[in-house]
């Protein structure tokens, strides 16, 4: 063992008081570190499931100046033959205005081929009633929102009026109904792409594709590609920015505070290695006088900081692993906030990076104190008292 | 013709409080014979301690040379200086200053530690050097402060053998003894001395002048006169 680290181990051993309360300082710093850190990750994991997961990954239109995409076939398939998109749904939307009985809304109407809008968008997880892939077989059904259905007073199997200028009127029946808790459950109502285009009199045409991808994080490169074949496209973080908005002001406020929580606890390092420099004086000047290097002198104090931190990052990353696990698998009472548990996620980068950079933090913060001891004079260091 | 192993040219030293300045050496000029054993004799701040810690390399000279081993410190920088401490000089204070945490045998071994000594070789070394200092064999695992100030002293000098310096330099290493025990330090000190070692001892007791070959009085930061 080198001597240096034998001397820094010892001063470490002598103060215990300081040290534990040197360490303690960081590990609870690190410990906020890693729970707040671990509730961020789960927090947009939540985000994203909630949300990203249900959107489609990228939104292809017609092009610049059409109101269609006609013969979609072909852009379908070139569509799916790009490597990363697993699902692609056409779709032809438009607005209509619904009546039942007395009661009138205004909502978008929505014609799918159902097996693929099903493998876009999920839809039938959220169908509290009924089926939404019948739609495919029932050429006049439609699947509604919840919200909705109640504004209109629309049960199960109930036919409402749909029409809209320069529109056909038709008669559509309920034959689900769906619940996704967004604003989509009072403002969309799917039904079969054929009864859409027979509503809107168009031939067979869409004016739209929505494209589920293998990783969410490539929309803006997918988009890209399909706009070299000349239609419109966008990833949903440019059809959405708000929510990239959310999550990046949320990460960046946190991570302000977290930077100077660890800050003060690295200052705190400091003016405990000031004071351990204080009080080895005497000791310093004599292990010059008996021919220590100062360079060793330096490499004493800068272990000494680096295994307090060292230390101290291990410990609170350990303690904040563990409050941050059993916060995550303590169940929430149900139905309350619509989720069963608070979401947490601890990745193993993140531990080990904030374990890294505690450590270096340290090592530089213990840089002058080091400095500090290295360049006593031995004469007056030997004889303070 | 005697080899020369220490050799201070024109030193001064001086040290600035606020608007004074103080010489606490004033071109001092000196030659130590190899195997010499010297006092240096005068009151209290004629320069004594300044001039010793210059020869171990703990301080430097404001202007003037010193030479070890015909090593001009002056062409050393710090790493150099440490290591010419380090196989060349061995230290003894007037207050012991030997690490109160360590035992008597962990504070011999310190030097041995930056020599990159095995511990096995350390420990068995460190052993015979104290017996060598005459402290009784029981005392070896004992912290500083369970000893008397001669045992202190003793283990003090154990450490300054540790890395076998051709130097001794001691700062008044009887000053904090009584008659007695400083006597049998000084024992110790001249047996060193016959066995080969260079012995420059800082006193401003008279009585310490009788183990001595030479003596360099100061005063006032001068040499008065040197006599053999
Ligand atoms: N670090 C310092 N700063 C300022 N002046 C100093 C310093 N060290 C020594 N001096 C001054 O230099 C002069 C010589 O001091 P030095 O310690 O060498 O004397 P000394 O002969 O060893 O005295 P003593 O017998 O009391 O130990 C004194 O006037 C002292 O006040
Ligand atoms: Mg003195």
């Amino acid at each position: 063992m080198r001597y240096e680290l034998f001397i820094a181990l010892r001063h470490i051993k002598a103060r215990k008081r300081q040290t534990i309360l040197s360490v303690a300082a960081i590990g609870i710093a690190v410990m906020i570190l890693m729970v707040s850190q671990a509730f961020m990750a789960g927090f947009t994991q939540e985000i994203y499931q909630t949300t990203v997961a249900n959107l489609p990954h990228v939104v292809v239109s017609p092009q610049e100046g059409e109101d269609y995409i006609h013969l979609y076939g072909n852009i379908v398939r070139e569509v799916n033959s790009i490597e990363g998109v697993v699902a692609s749904s056409p779709y032809l939307i438009g607005e209509a205005s619904f009546r039942y009985r007395d009661k009138t809304a205004n909502a978008a109407l929505k014609g799918v081929v159902p097996p693929e809008e099903e493998a876009v968008a999920h839809v039938s997880k959220d169908v509290i009633e009924g089926d939404f892939e019948e739609l495919a077989y029932s050429r006049r059904g439609i699947v509604i929102g919840d919200d909705l259905a109640r504004r209109l007073g629309l049960q199960m199997g109930d036919s409402v009026e749909v029409s809209f200028p320069n529109a056909n009127t038709l008669s559509l029946r309920v034959i689900a109904i769906y619940d996704t808790g967004t604003p989509a459950d009072e403002s969309l109502i799917y039904t079969s792409l054929g009864t859409a285009q027979d509503f809107y009199g168009t031939a067979d045409v869409i004016n739209g594709i929505s494209l589920r991808l293998a990783d969410f994080n490539q929309d803006r490169e997918v988009a890209s590609i399909i706009r070299e074949e000349g239609y419109r496209a966008d990833g949903w973080t440019q059809n959405n920015p708000e929510i990239l908005q959310t999550l990046a002001i949320e990460r960046s406020s946190n991570q302000v505070t977290l930077g100077f929580i660890l800050l003060i606890a690295s200052f705190g390092v400091v003016s405990t290695l000031n004071m351990v420099v204080m009080s080895k004086l005497k000791e310093t000047g004599i292990l010059m006088a008996m021919g220590m290097s100062r360079s060793g002198i330096r490499l004493v104090f800068l272990l000494e900081s680096g295994i307090l931190g060292l230390a101290g990052a291990v410990l609170g990353a350990l303690a904040g692993t563990v409050i941050a696990l059993s916060v995550g698998s303590y169940p929430l009472p149900e139905g309350v906030y619509g989720i069963s548990s608070i979401p947490v996620i601890v990745r193993p980068t993140d531990v080990f990076l904030i374990i890294t950079v505690v450590f270096l933090l340290n090592l530089i913060a213990g840089i002058y104190p080091a400095q500090r001891a290295a360049s006593l004079d031995p004469v007056k260091a030997i004889s303070t008292r | 013709m005697p080899e020369t192993i220490v050799e201070i040219k024109k030193v001064t030293k001086i040290y600035t409080l606020g608007a004074n300045k103080i010489y606490a050496l004033n071109k001092v000029s000196a030659k130590i014979e190899k195997g010499d054993f010297v006092t240096i004799m005068g009151s209290s701040g004629s320069g004594k301690s300044t001039l010793l810690n210059m020869l171990g390399c703990l301080d430097l000279p404001t202007s003037g040379k010193v030479l070890i081993n015909n090593t001009d410190l002056s062409n050393l920088d710090d790493d150099g200086l440490t290591s010419l401490r380090r196989n060349n000089i061995g230290f003894i204070f007037q207050q012991f200053n030997l690490i109160q945490t360590l035992t008597a045998v962990e504070n011999v071994e310190i030097p041995m530690i930056f020599n990159g000594a095995s511990p096995q070789k350390r420990r068995k070394r460190a052993l015979k050097l104290l017996q060598k200092a005459q402290l009784p064999p029981e005392y070896a695992h004992h912290k500083p402060n369970e000893l008397s100030g001669g045992q202190q002293q003793r283990v003090a000098i154990a450490r300054a053998l540790a890395n076998n310096p051709p130097i001794l330099l001691a700062d008044e290493p009887t000053g904090n003894l009584d008659t007695k025990t400083g006597h049998g330090v000084m024992e110790l000190l001249r047996e060193l001395n016959q066995a080969g070692t260079t012995v420059i001892v800082v006193t401003h007791d008279p009585r310490m002048e009788e183990y001595s070959r030479t003596t360099i009085r100061l005063q006032d930061g001068e040499i008065v006169n040197e006599d053999t």
